[in-house]
């Protein structure tokens, strides 16, 4: 490993990337020339018009909020039981022959079945929608952080018994600064595979929210405005990663780079 | 502190014998043999890393471990890696950082830092915890010759200066005399301690 910085690799060919935006905004422009039927597929003017007019009603703003929340809320109970469940099966054997068959299954039962069982056994609610979309990625978390604990260097955990440091401090400044990349990778995966799972639960069970707008559109054939919907979203899903999780990977990683 | 041992035996090999070493406040032993004896085994029962033992271990002192490797949190600063394990306050951070000659590097992280800089600033750790023995597991070893003897005095040095004790496990005799140790031979299969007088 070098120790000299590269500037460059920290923003990853910021050209190259607009350039392959505008290709693809492009191709769709003369696909949507081309083809007979322009409902099927709306000009990229006309999506953003819709967008344009969704956010000055303010219905873009209060249905992405609630997929928002809905998103933020699963998220954080999907990251914290899973980092907890992880932990412990990564630190012990028995924990890990218990709960692995679970974890398996869990990985396998198609998120579908998962969120038509939590509506019909706690009901059409706000809980059963967010326990069914963290059901779905507590066990990617759960796995993705037993990798990193049964990776967690003895020597400095022989340091921190030996020095008695207390389990919260040896925790936090031993454990989760080593786990702090695999966290990273569980966050990034998962946060855009939750708000795929969310808009499926939203289409199934809620009357609000991204997924929930685009059933509605979906039963008119409206395919501007489930472009206009989804791509307003992943806007802000991309300005979540750019703006929230890249700087905090930035910093938890700050150590690793300052070679003198 | 008082360590009555019966045995020690990773599955069926018998690596410790009986054997009975006590060290006080201001006591210096050294405990030498070739590598592969036990030495490391016999430290890490004394630090209480290893609990899985037959025999009985006494006493209430504080103890201090400096490693083989220095064993540092490499996402902290120095400054930091002396108070998050020992709980000192910052000044007696970096009071132990300029005795072990590492004033001006408080704000380094451990990669920035030489392998003997970081070797000292386990050492700073060590004493910064206040201990009342020092175990140390071959902490002179992968060092170059002169380094190592500014270590060997450094260490004697602060041990003189605190009053601690030491536990030393070393393969070297000559590391054992310049911190003024009393050297114990770990040999036999399994090891027993013995003193030098009766090896030779």
């Amino acid at each position: 490993m070098t120790g000299t910085p590269k500037p460059p690799s920290s923003r990853p060919g910021l050209v190259p990337g607009v350039l392959s935006i505008l290709a693809m905004l492009l191709l769709w422009t003369l696909a949507s020339q081309l083809t007979d039927r322009p409902q099927t597929l709306p000009a990229p003017w006309d999506v953003a018009a819709r967008i344009a007019r969704l956010s000055a009603s303010g219905e873009l703003w209060f249905n992405a909020g609630m997929t928002l929340f809905r998103v933020v809320a699963s998220f954080a109970l999907a990251m914290a039981a899973g980092m907890a469940l992880g932990l412990w099966m990564g630190r012990s054997r028995g924990a890990d022959q218990w709960f692995n068959p679970g974890v398996i299954i869990l990985l396998n039962v198609p998120a579908l079945v998962v969120i038509v069982l939590c509506y019909i056994w706690i009901g059409l609610n706000e809980t059963a929608a967010i326990l069914a979309v963290a059901l779905n990625k507590i066990p990617v978390v759960t796995v993705m952080i037993r990798e990193g604990t049964r990776a967690l260097r003895p020597d400095l955990d022989d340091m921190a018994r030996a020095f008695r440091m207390a389990p919260l401090a040896r925790l936090r400044h031993v454990v989760l600064p080593q786990l702090a990349p695999h966290i990273a990778a569980a966050a990034r995966a998962g946060i855009s595979l939750i708000w795929k799972i969310v808009l499926v639960v939203e289409f199934l069970g809620r009357s609000n929210g991204v997924g929930f707008k685009i059933h509605l559109l979906f039963s008119s054939f409206d395919v501007t405005g489930v472009l206009a919907w989804a791509l307003a979203f992943v806007a802000v899903m991309l300005a979540i990663d750019l703006f929230l999780l890249r700087p905090w990977e930035r910093r938890a990683n700050r150590w690793r780079q300052d070679a003198a | 502190m008082r360590l009555e041992l019966d045995g020690k035996s990773f599955g069926s090999r018998e690596v410790l014998g009986a054997l009975t070493l006590s060290v006080a406040r201001g006591e210096r032993v050294a405990i030498l043999g070739p590598s592969g004896i036990g030495k490391s085994t016999l430290l890490r029962i004394l630090a209480g890393l290893d609990r899985a033992y037959r025999g009985r271990l006494d006493g209430a002192d504080r103890l201090a471990v400096v490693f083989q490797e220095p064993v540092l949190l490499p996402w902290r600063d120095a400054v930091a890696n002396i108070i998050i394990p020992t709980g000192c306050d910052a000044a007696t951070a970096r009071d132990w950082l300029a005795q072990v000659g590492l004033a001006g590097h408080e704000g380094k992280f451990p990669r920035q830092l030489s392998l003997g800089q970081q070797r000292r600033l386990a050492l700073a750790r060590a004493f910064a915890a206040a201990p009342d023995i020092l175990l140390m597991d071959e902490p002179f070893a992968s060092l170059d010759a002169g380094t190592a003897g500014r270590m060997l005095a450094l260490t004697d040095a602060l041990l003189t200066r605190t009053g601690a004790g030491l536990v030393l496990v070393t393969h070297d005799p000559r590391e054992a005399e310049a911190l003024h140790a009393r050297p114990l031979l770990l040999a036999g299969q399994p090891a027993r301690l013995q003193t030098r007088l009766q090896k030779d």
